[in-house]
């Protein structure tokens, strides 16, 4: 009864681990007509925050964000320093007081190369392992 | 029977969701974003009726709702409006009104410039003290936020000049400057707790109840600058910030009683404070405000005689929420208001102290439900302003103490 009630913990343990992802598994990706081909992580924070419209190269931007998942947890949580509820009461106070739009989001990684791809400034996150052809990918500094 | 009821209930949760997250549309090659929200609350207290609400026998008169347009003319030139209507009580009376609407250009990351109507940037929450979706709340803590009179205060018609600028290893700065004009809530608190009351400057400093005199109030308005200041310190998840704002309001109209003579309340000084922190740890967040906000004003009595009135307001609250999971956040808050500082503060006539409980169920992306208790010690029945607890909708007086339940369903999308 022990043996197994440790197979379940440890099937519990590696479920949730497979599920999350840190931040050496996200790839950042700005249409070819972005000019920087790195991005310090204040910088990516304020664009994101919509702090920031353009990046230090002078190139204007706008944020692509994926709906939810795995990837989209752990880029909202290690270069937001948010949750993704936190975030979205954040976009919703801009919106509802006129200072800001509400990003475009996508489902899933596919969806966003191909946004990023076709949109002059976009900028967003996939998972490391996805294609991108058709996007540059920034350096994180 | 039940399986009936229950499929009923999920369908209904789902429909807004089913919907698309925002409402979309091109006009010439441009997106246009539309959004909306609305709120449904209800209140019941055990004594006094609180907000002009009959919260002593239970009131749903707690309704309000919104919605926006926006759109970027160019990479740094957007322009919006939102329209917004509610009831509350007496007040509000679903007369629609013209929330906000601007234009807002971003020459550079470090300066921006808004014009129109603007809402007000002051604390931590001032802009959005409205949006119940957006808050842990179903009221937000009344002695920094009094929702009675919100379109009084929330925005101005002028402008603001806004920048964000980080600072290397110093987190990042985000600055307004604010100028214009109230606009008048002719259906606000404002005016409904000038036409109704009866305050007097008393000999001792502040106001006091007398009765006999009411009043018809046609105008409240006046110049309004101001500035804040939030610091994004370079400890994580830490916020800390400042606000300053002078008012220069102007209220008129007449006496009803005893004698049908002008009315003229003028502002001497009027300066408010306030100072504010916010810290966010994972799911956990602690806030706290402070706001200080003493004036001098000058009114005519019935008899044509000029006096001055003087008041030290001081306000403020703690609070404290964590979010579970994705559809459970608890939270609770500490709020006190001291109408006027010299005044001895345990009298529940100079003050209201507020202790808080809730619970916010996040049903999906797009509703919450909101169940809060609210355990109120004090009525400030020598107060300046009514701060919630007006006269006339308690012709037997307002007793000391009150407890209070409130329930808010929202929706936004």
């Amino acid at each position: 009864m022990k043996h197994i009630q440790i197979l379940l913990i440890a099937a519990f343990v590696g479920m949730c681990a497979a599920v999350t992802a840190s931040a050496t598994d996200i790839k950042v990706i700005a249409n070819p007509n972005v000019g920087a081909s790195s991005v310090s992580a204040d910088e990516l924070k304020g664009v994101f925050l919509a702090t920031k419209t353009s990046l230090s190269d002078g190139s204007h931007v706008e944020p692509v964000l994926e709906k939810d998942g795995p990837v989209h947890e752990a880029f909202v949580k290690e270069y937001l320093g948010k949750t993704d509820s936190a975030l979205q009461i954040y976009y919703r106070s801009l919106v509802f007081t006129g200072k800001g739009s509400m990003p475009k989001t996508l489902a899933a990684d596919a969806d966003v190369v191909a946004y990023v791809a076709k949109t002059k400034g976009a900028v967003g996150y996939v998972s490391a392992g996805t294609s991108t052809a058709g996007v540059k990918t920034l350096e994180v500094k | 029977m039940q399986v009936k009821t229950i499929m009923v209930a999920a369908v209904l949760s789902m429909g807004p969701s089913l919907l698309h997250a925002q409402f979309d549309f091109r006009i010439d090659n441009r997106d246009v974003q539309v959004h909306s929200f609305a709120s449904q609350g209800f209140m019941y207290s055990n004594n006094n009726n609180y907000l002009t609400m009959n919260t002593s026998n239970g009131s749903f008169a707690l309704t309000d709702f919104g919605v926006n347009a926006s759109t970027a003319i160019t990479d740094k030139f957007r322009v919006g409006a939102q329209l917004y209507d509610y009831n509350m009580g007496l007040l509000g009376n679903f007369h629609p009104q013209l929330d906000w609407a601007y234009g807002d250009y971003r020459f550079k990351d470090w300066l921006g410039i808004r014009a129109g109507k603007v809402k007000t940037v002051q604390g931590l929450s001032h802009d959005v003290e409205d949006m119940e979706f957006l808050h842990t709340w179903a009221l937000m803590p009344q002695s920094v936020y009094p929702i009675d009179t919100r379109g009084d205060t929330i925005a101005h018609i002028g402008a603001d000049l806004y920048g964000d600028i980080p600072i290397r290893k110093m987190g990042s700065f985000s600055y307004t400057f604010f100028g214009g004009q109230r606009p008048n809530d002719s259906q606000g608190g404002y005016l409904y707790g000038v036409d109704t009351m009866s305050h007097v400057p008393a000999p001792q400093g502040g106001f006091m109840y007398i009765t006999g005199q009411t009043k018809d109030v046609t105008y409240y308005g006046g110049p309004v600058y101001g500035a804040d200041l939030h610091w994004a310190t370079p400890v994580k998840g830490l916020l800390l910030g400042a606000s300053y704002m002078v008012q220069d309001i102007t209220t008129t109209g007449h006496y009803t009683q005893p004698v049908v003579v002008p009315y003229k309340l003028t502002t001497v000084t009027d300066n408010a404070t306030q100072f504010y922190l916010e810290y966010v740890f994972r799911n956990l967040r602690f806030a706290g405000e402070y706001r200080s906000e003493p004036k001098i004003v000058q009114l005519n009595e019935p008899n044509g005689v000029l006096v001055q009135g003087f008041q030290d307001s001081r306000s403020g609250y703690v609070s404290l929420s964590y979010r579970f999971t994705k559809w459970l956040e608890l939270g609770s808050y500490h709020s006190r208001y001291i109408d006027n500082w010299p005044v001895t503060h345990s009298d529940p006539r100079n003050h209201i102290f507020d202790q808080v409980f809730t619970a916010r169920f996040d049903v999906n992306r797009y509703v919450d439900f909101k169940i809060e208790g609210h355990f109120i010690d004090g009525a400030c029945i020598d107060g300046v302003l009514d701060h919630g607890f007006y006269a006339a909708p308690n012709p037997n007086g307002l007793a000391p103490n009150m407890h209070m339940l409130v329930m808010r369903i929202g929706y936004h999308m």
